[in-house]
């Protein structure tokens, strides 16, 4: 059996056409078989709905008189990027807005102009002779300007990991909020509702795949970035026009202490050309596995815990070790359905038609890191001799070992070494000013550690969030092998 | 159950093991009841309690007697205009009070929750807010 794009588009304006969403293509094939669902089905519809960074709107606004050719330009306060004609930009959903970061960001000021909102325009120039207007400050709204168009190079991961975190502590990520020692889970992604997980193989969807984008149409325009098809991780570029689509599909967020994104809407339809397709859109969530990441550890190459499948993480929980972990989703099912459903009356109403893709994704794009030409730095690279006092000693001989060995941190720890606390000379200046004369009642025993392979960086950033000048350096058994102070890393 | 939110604000409280006159209080009437969450901050000596339904106008008036502030604080509220039912809270929430209903909605338990708060901050579209 094999249909061709014309058959079905035929079907389609005739009103003949048998339309189903993914997860009712899964019951059709199991109940009446691969060979029927392929003959009587011919398009199945996808969706997803989820947080995709890369979002961003090429706008244009026509010219102002006199002109202006925009060096710096703000659209509600957020910044945006200026480096084409004079009155084009591109704006990022991550893009925060200057008055107000980490609340409002280039995501929610696409959601405001979608929804028609008036947007106030802000910018300046160095003006030149055909461009001699320094400064504009104005309202728009999306009837106003020319073009608004929704551009995204990454959008629609065909899967995506699910992040835990060991650490002892919460964790702010784009993953949502991750609390420490395995407190919780999340995952994003619709799983067998997922556009590419319907056609891994990306033999339908391809370049100029017409598809549902926020509530409009859209288009693909190629692999996204990051494509990465041979780890099942692969992503679109898409494009659609702003003015046709709907705030529902277009949702401005913002993670706290990570920052601001968009939530947007795709669905893209699937024809059921053969067998094959009908097999592949059949897929069910128990057979689309992911892994589960700790992003306790803040490294390019998080440790893979273990496989998981979207049945598993749907269902809310997880076990690692044999510690159920409680899991949930930070992209929506609820929204995924109703896309992959608005995309099914669409067709059915034949008002959207298939068309073949002028060029097929490719199948074998590598993802690579980046070249980094200045080599890693780690702890045990800059670390020195930490300067020891047991916990039991007098406060006199911690002040005396201060100015000896002109060191402001002496570690205390008992006589295997083990790390008990830390003492600073301002603990010590604190304590003759306070009247104290015992070493317990100065120490700090809640310590910041850092260990030999931590790179530098990351032990930099321990000592800013928390505001202190040193980390003892500890093993695996948390004995103390050094330390590394501000002035190591100056 | 149901909790209650019950503050012996500083000044009258002259010491923190003031905060036994709440439980005392509430012992009087001979019930079961759990306590949620202790904590002192700037307003004073603050104890969540989770008290049988058909006995919060009992104790709430005889807490109020004794300058304690009881009120139903403590609790979120979603709002359902801002919510996108990602689920991003749902992990976080200890008692399942914030779930997915059967069409994959979000749905929030008022009863079930127990102002632990953890979820405030997770909502990427500020629909939960403290009550």
């Amino acid at each position: 059996m094999v249909k061709t794009y014309a058959e079905i588009n035929e079907k389609i304006k005739s009103g003949d056409a048998i339309i189903v969403s993914a997860e009712e293509m899964i019951k059709i094939v199991e109940e009446s078989g691969l060979r029927i669902a392929a003959e009587e089905v011919d398009v199945v519809t996808t969706g997803t709905f989820g947080p995709m960074c890369s979002s961003g709107a090429f706008l244009n606004f026509g010219h102002s008189d006199p002109p202006i050719k925009f060096e710096h330009l703000w659209l509600n306060d957020v910044h945006a990027y200026h480096g084409n004609a004079a009155v084009d930009c591109y704006v990022g959903c991550t893009r925060m807005a200057d008055i107000k970061p980490f609340e409002y960001g280039g995501g929610h000021l696409i959601e405001d102009l979608v929804a028609g909102k008036p947007i106030r325009l802000r910018g300046n120039s160095y003006t030149t002779d055909c461009y001699p207007l320094a400064e504009i400050d104005t309202l728009i709204t999306i009837d106003d300007i020319n073009q608004a168009i929704l551009c995204n190079p990454r959008n629609a991961y065909q899967r995506y990991i699910c992040a835990v975190n060991s650490s002892e502590k919460t964790l702010y990520t784009y993953m949502g909020k991750l609390l420490p020692q395995f407190g919780n889970a999340h995952y994003a992604g619709a799983g067998e509702l997922s556009p590419l997980n319907n056609d891994p193989d990306y033999e339908t969807i391809g370049i100029g795949t017409r598809i549902f984008l926020g509530g409009g149409i859209g288009y693909v325009m190629g692999e996204g970035t990051q494509h990465s098809p041979e780890n099942r991780f692969g992503t679109l570029f898409l494009k659609g026009d702003l003015k046709q689509m709907s705030s529902e599909y277009l949702r401005g967020v913002s993670y706290e202490k990570y920052g601001t994104s968009m939530f947007i809407g795709v669905g893209i339809p699937i024809p059921i050309l053969n067998e094959g397709l009908a097999k592949k859109t059949a897929i069910r969530d128990e057979e689309i596995f992911t892994e589960v990441v700790d992003y306790g550890i803040p490294r390019r190459d998080r440790p893979i815990l273990k496989n998981v499948n979207y049945k598993e993480l749907k269902d809310g929980m997880i076990d690692l070790d044999g510690k159920s972990i409680k899991c949930s989703s930070l992209s929506s099912i609820f929204h995924a359905r109703k896309i992959a459903n608005e995309l099914k009356e669409w067709i059915e109403e034949g008002r959207f038609l298939l068309n073949p893709p002028a060029e097929t994704l490719s199948q074998d794009t590598k993802f690579k890191p980046m070249r980094q030409i200045s080599e890693l730095k780690f702890v045990k690279d800059l670390k020195r001799e930490a300067i020891i006092c047991y916990e039991d000693c007098d406060l006199k001989i911690v002040a005396e070992k201060i100015i000896e060995e002109n060191m402001n941190h002496i570690i205390i720890t008992d006589r295997e070494n083990f790390l008990k606390g830390i003492v600073t000379s301002f603990d010590v200046t604190k304590a003759i000013a306070k009247d104290k004369t015992e070493l317990k009642d100065i120490i700090t025993k809640k310590v910041i550690t850092t260990t030999d392979n931590e790179p530098i960086e990351l032990a930099a950033r321990k000592m800013k969030l928390n505001e202190i000048s040193a980390l003892p350096v500890i093993d695996d058994n948390k004995k103390v092998i050094g330390i590394i102070t501000s002035e190591e890393l100056m | 159950m149901t909790i209650i939110n019950c503050t012996l604000p500083f000044g009258v409280v002259k010491d923190v093991n003031d905060y036994s006159k709440i439980i005392n209080e509430i012992l009087r009437y001979d019930i079961t009841f759990n306590i949620l969450k202790f904590s002192t901050g700037s307003g004073g000596v603050t104890l969540l309690l989770d008290i049988p339904l058909d006995k919060v106008d009992l104790i709430t008036e005889s807490l109020i007697k004794h300058n304690v502030i009881v009120n139903k604080k403590g609790r979120v509220i979603v709002d359902d205009d801002k919510c996108i039912d990602c689920g991003a809270c749902i992990s976080l929430c200890p008692t399942d009070a914030l779930h997915l209903d059967i069409n994959d909605r979000l749905e929030f338990s008022y009863e079930k929750c127990i102002g632990c708060l953890l979820c405030l901050d997770s909502c990427p579209r500020k629909a939960i807010e403290e009550m």
